[in-house]
């Protein structure tokens, strides 16, 4: 098993796209890491720069105290399972399971016997002979799994294991790679553009955009105390309100509003452009004239099973139709089933200032703010403690 | 009005009206194709020749043109020259050359590649009388642009080396489309697959063993079969060295064409052309049984 170091770690491609750009970041022994990102912001190239499929045009890759930058792929001791899990069509289970092993020159008959072995425990034993094209999707990832186990590599890499699963089959690969992952205890890493499968499964993760790592931290952190609005707008299932206003010495106005400031704000001059990021969840449904209010006019509400989205554009009166709502103006509020509002309704929404965030409305970053909702083993407000691991190497 | 005949096309031509559509394609094949197929056959059995007696009135002499021709060293010869032919231009000459450059072709930049595919492809679109003047010239005894190159002025490369130069010859003009057709083939290849292989530690011959060659299996075996009939049929070696010196260079066609019309042995030739024909056939059936059981297999 090994530790994975990148230090200032870059792939320039050819045609200029700088696509992972001096990244730092390390990952322990034995943990299962999740990359994840927007489309195109490098997930696949730093995966495969660690992989070694790319060559680092910048910086270094550390295993454990190793070297391996320049070492080829084969020699680096790490397994990847590719998207399309990338079986040889023309081998059975058992021929592509031992595949490594056959490279490494092994005997036939030991081969068999570790890929029956490493089948076995994958559930794998009664389609040892079976050709790819006979297998079903679960399956097939299976057998990619069982053959990047092979060999017994320190480290594993997976792009996007589960985007050729249905929804169903994709729930029950989730539980099955995470149970997998403890029980080999091989540091993982793992790249998905799908957030809820990232904070489901990783220990700790980071969140990239246009090559660079925005955040690093556990699911919790980064799902409680996004560093920046691009976190907060690209984690969660309903993306945060990010609403703009500036300091008072009152409170934040907003909109012509005046709320109280997030808990742990710092003291800023009256005036400031700040931005107030508050989750959906932990937006509450109020009365017009509630203190703390802000007033609206609802104009959208999505059912979503046991809640329902509630969209309010914050203002005296509705937009005329057609208009763009203003931005950073409407608001939604996640509430239970039974409880929604009428469209056309006039409402007031009040933010948990326990729960919301304030952030620089120049550069995105957090200011201040306490996500820790109970017992969520967050950052327990100490202030840039989650900014302290964000990468920030120009 | 009753109708004559019940359309069951799509077209509601009816077979009589649709049979006269075909009629003249089919008269044009029986009297281009079929006829002169069976005027062979015919042929092969007579003692017809070009001039003399026989050339008015040919007799019947059964299977004797092919005892003839089992006895006869230089048919004999030939048979070996067209193998050591196919072999050394179509097999190994253009499918070799031909894979080679397609693999490089892979990793070069594209406009480099587009101009090697136009030069390549423009030597395969050249009529072969074109191409076998442009190789006179080039291996000309006196001015051959080899000879200049090689600073060996007045050796006569296609007396010395006459099946060689044929083989040069026929692979520089064919190359072109196992180029094409391989490279099509590479770019089938899934690259995810290739770079398992790499994860694995596969160097480039495993690579090329386990992973491209299962994918162009099939493609090779077409390829091989398609350039080998034409290679095996091909008469414009005939227009470089016309089967000589003293037959050192006198694959089938060039026999069949010397002895039909050199020698105006035209019952002898059609013979020939009939084994040739069989000949033809069973590569073919061997090809296919080959793609068929592949096919079976997975
Ligand atoms: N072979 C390549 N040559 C040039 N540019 C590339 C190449 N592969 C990717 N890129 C560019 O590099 C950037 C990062 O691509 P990458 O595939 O790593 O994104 P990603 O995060 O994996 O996206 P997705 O979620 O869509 O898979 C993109 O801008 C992409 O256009
Ligand atoms: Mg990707």
């Amino acid at each position: 098993m090994a530790r994975i170091i990148l230090d200032t770690l870059s792939k320039q491609y050819p045609n200029g796209v700088l696509a992972v750009d001096a990244l730092d970041l390390t990952i322990a022994d034995g943990e299962f890491f999740a990359l994840l990102g927007p489309s195109g912001c490098g997930k696949t190239t730093l995966l495969r720069t660690v992989a070694g499929l790319e060559n680092a045009t910048g910086g270094r890759l550390l295993s454990d105290d190793r070297d391996v930058t320049h070492l080829p792929p084969g020699k680096r001791d790490i397994a990847m399972v590719f998207q399309d899990y990338a079986l040889f069509p023309h081998m059975d289970v058992a021929d592509n399971i031992a595949y490594p092993l056959r490279i490494r020159g092994e005997h036939r008959t030991q081969r068999r016997a570790k890929a029956l072995e490493t089948g076995t425990g994958l559930g794998l034993e009664n389609l040892m002979d079976r050709r790819p094209g006979q297998l079903s999707g679960g399956q097939q990832q299976r057998v990619a799994l069982a053959r990047a186990m092979a060999c017994q590599p320190s480290v594993f890499l997976f792009d996007e294991p589960l985007s050729n699963l249905d929804a169903r089959l994709r729930l029950e690969a989730r539980t099955f790679l995470k149970k997998l992952q403890k029980d080999l205890g091989v540091t993982t890493i793992f790249v998905t553009h799908d957030q809820a499968e990232a904070l489901a499964m990783a220990d700790r993760m980071a969140v990239m955009e246009l090559g660079k790592i925005r955040q690093v931290g556990t699911p919790a952190e980064v799902f409680h105390r996004p560093a920046n609005t691009f976190v907060a707008n690209f984690i969660g299932s309903a993306p945060m309100n990010l609403l703009a206003g500036e300091t008072a010495d009152d409170g934040l106005r907003i909109g012509g509003f005046t709320v109280p400031f997030p808990h742990d704000s710092p003291r800023l001059p009256p005036g400031t452009p700040v931005t107030l990021g508050a989750r959906p969840e932990y937006v509450d449904v109020v009365g017009t004239s509630t203190p703390g209010a802000m007033a609206g006019t609802v104009t959208i509400v999505e059912y979503l099973g046991a809640t329902a989205l509630v969209s309010v554009q914050i203002g005296d009166e509705r937009v005329p139709d057609g208009a763009d709502p203003v931005l950073g103006l409407t608001v939604q509020a996640m509430v239970a089933e039974g409880t929604e509002p009428q469209i056309g309704a006039r409402i007031g929404v009040t933010h948990q200032p326990n729960r919301s965030l304030l952030y620089a409305a120049d550069t995105g970053d957090l200011v201040s703010g306490t996500g820790s909702g109970t017992g969520s083993g967050t950052g327990s407000g100490i202030p840039g403690s989650t900014a302290a691991t964000v990468s920030t190497t120009p | 009005m009753p109708r004559t005949a019940v359309a069951t096309d799509a077209a509601g031509l009816g077979r009589a009206r649709a049979g006269g559509f075909v009629a003249p394609a089919l008269v044009l094949v029986g009297l281009f194709l079929v006829f002169p197929a069976l005027w062979t056959i015919y042929l092969g059995l007579t003692d017809y020749r070009l001039t003399g007696l026989a050339a008015a009135a040919p007799k019947m002499v059964g299977l004797q043109n092919f005892r003839d021709a089992l006895a006869d060293r230089f048919f004999l010869n030939s048979l070996w020259l067209t193998l050591i032919y196919v072999a050394g231009s179509a097999i190994i000459g253009q499918t070799v050359l031909g894979f080679a450059l397609a693999w490089m072709m892979q990793k070069v930049r594209p406009s480099v590649r587009g101009v090697v595919e136009t030069v390549v492809l423009l030597a395969w679109l050249l009529p072969g009388s074109v191409v076998s003047f442009l190789w006179w010239a080039m291996l000309n005894r006196r001015d051959g642009t080899l000879n200049a190159l090689l600073d060996t002025p007045g050796y006569n490369w296609l007396i010395q080396h006459p099946m060689l130069s044929i083989i040069v010859f026929n692979t520089w003009r064919g190359t072109a489309f196992s180029m094409m057709l391989f490279s099509a083939a590479l770019q089938a290849v899934p690259p995810s697959q290739l770079e398992s292989a790499r994860m694995a530690g596969a160097n480039g011959a495993q690579q090329f063993r386990d992973v491209v060659f299962p994918h162009i299996r099939g493609h090779v075996l077409t390829n091989t079969l398609l350039i080998s009939l034409w290679t095996f049929n091909d008469f414009s070696p005939y227009l470089l060295t016309a089967g000589g010196p003293n037959h050192k260079s006198e694959i089938l066609p060039a026999f069949i064409y010397n002895r039909a019309i050199g020698t105006g042995e035209l019952g002898y030739g059609a013979a020939i052309s009939l084994i040739m024909l069989v000949i033809n056939l069973i590569i073919a059936l061997l090809y296919l049984t080959l793609l068929r059981t592949r096919k079976v297999k997975t």
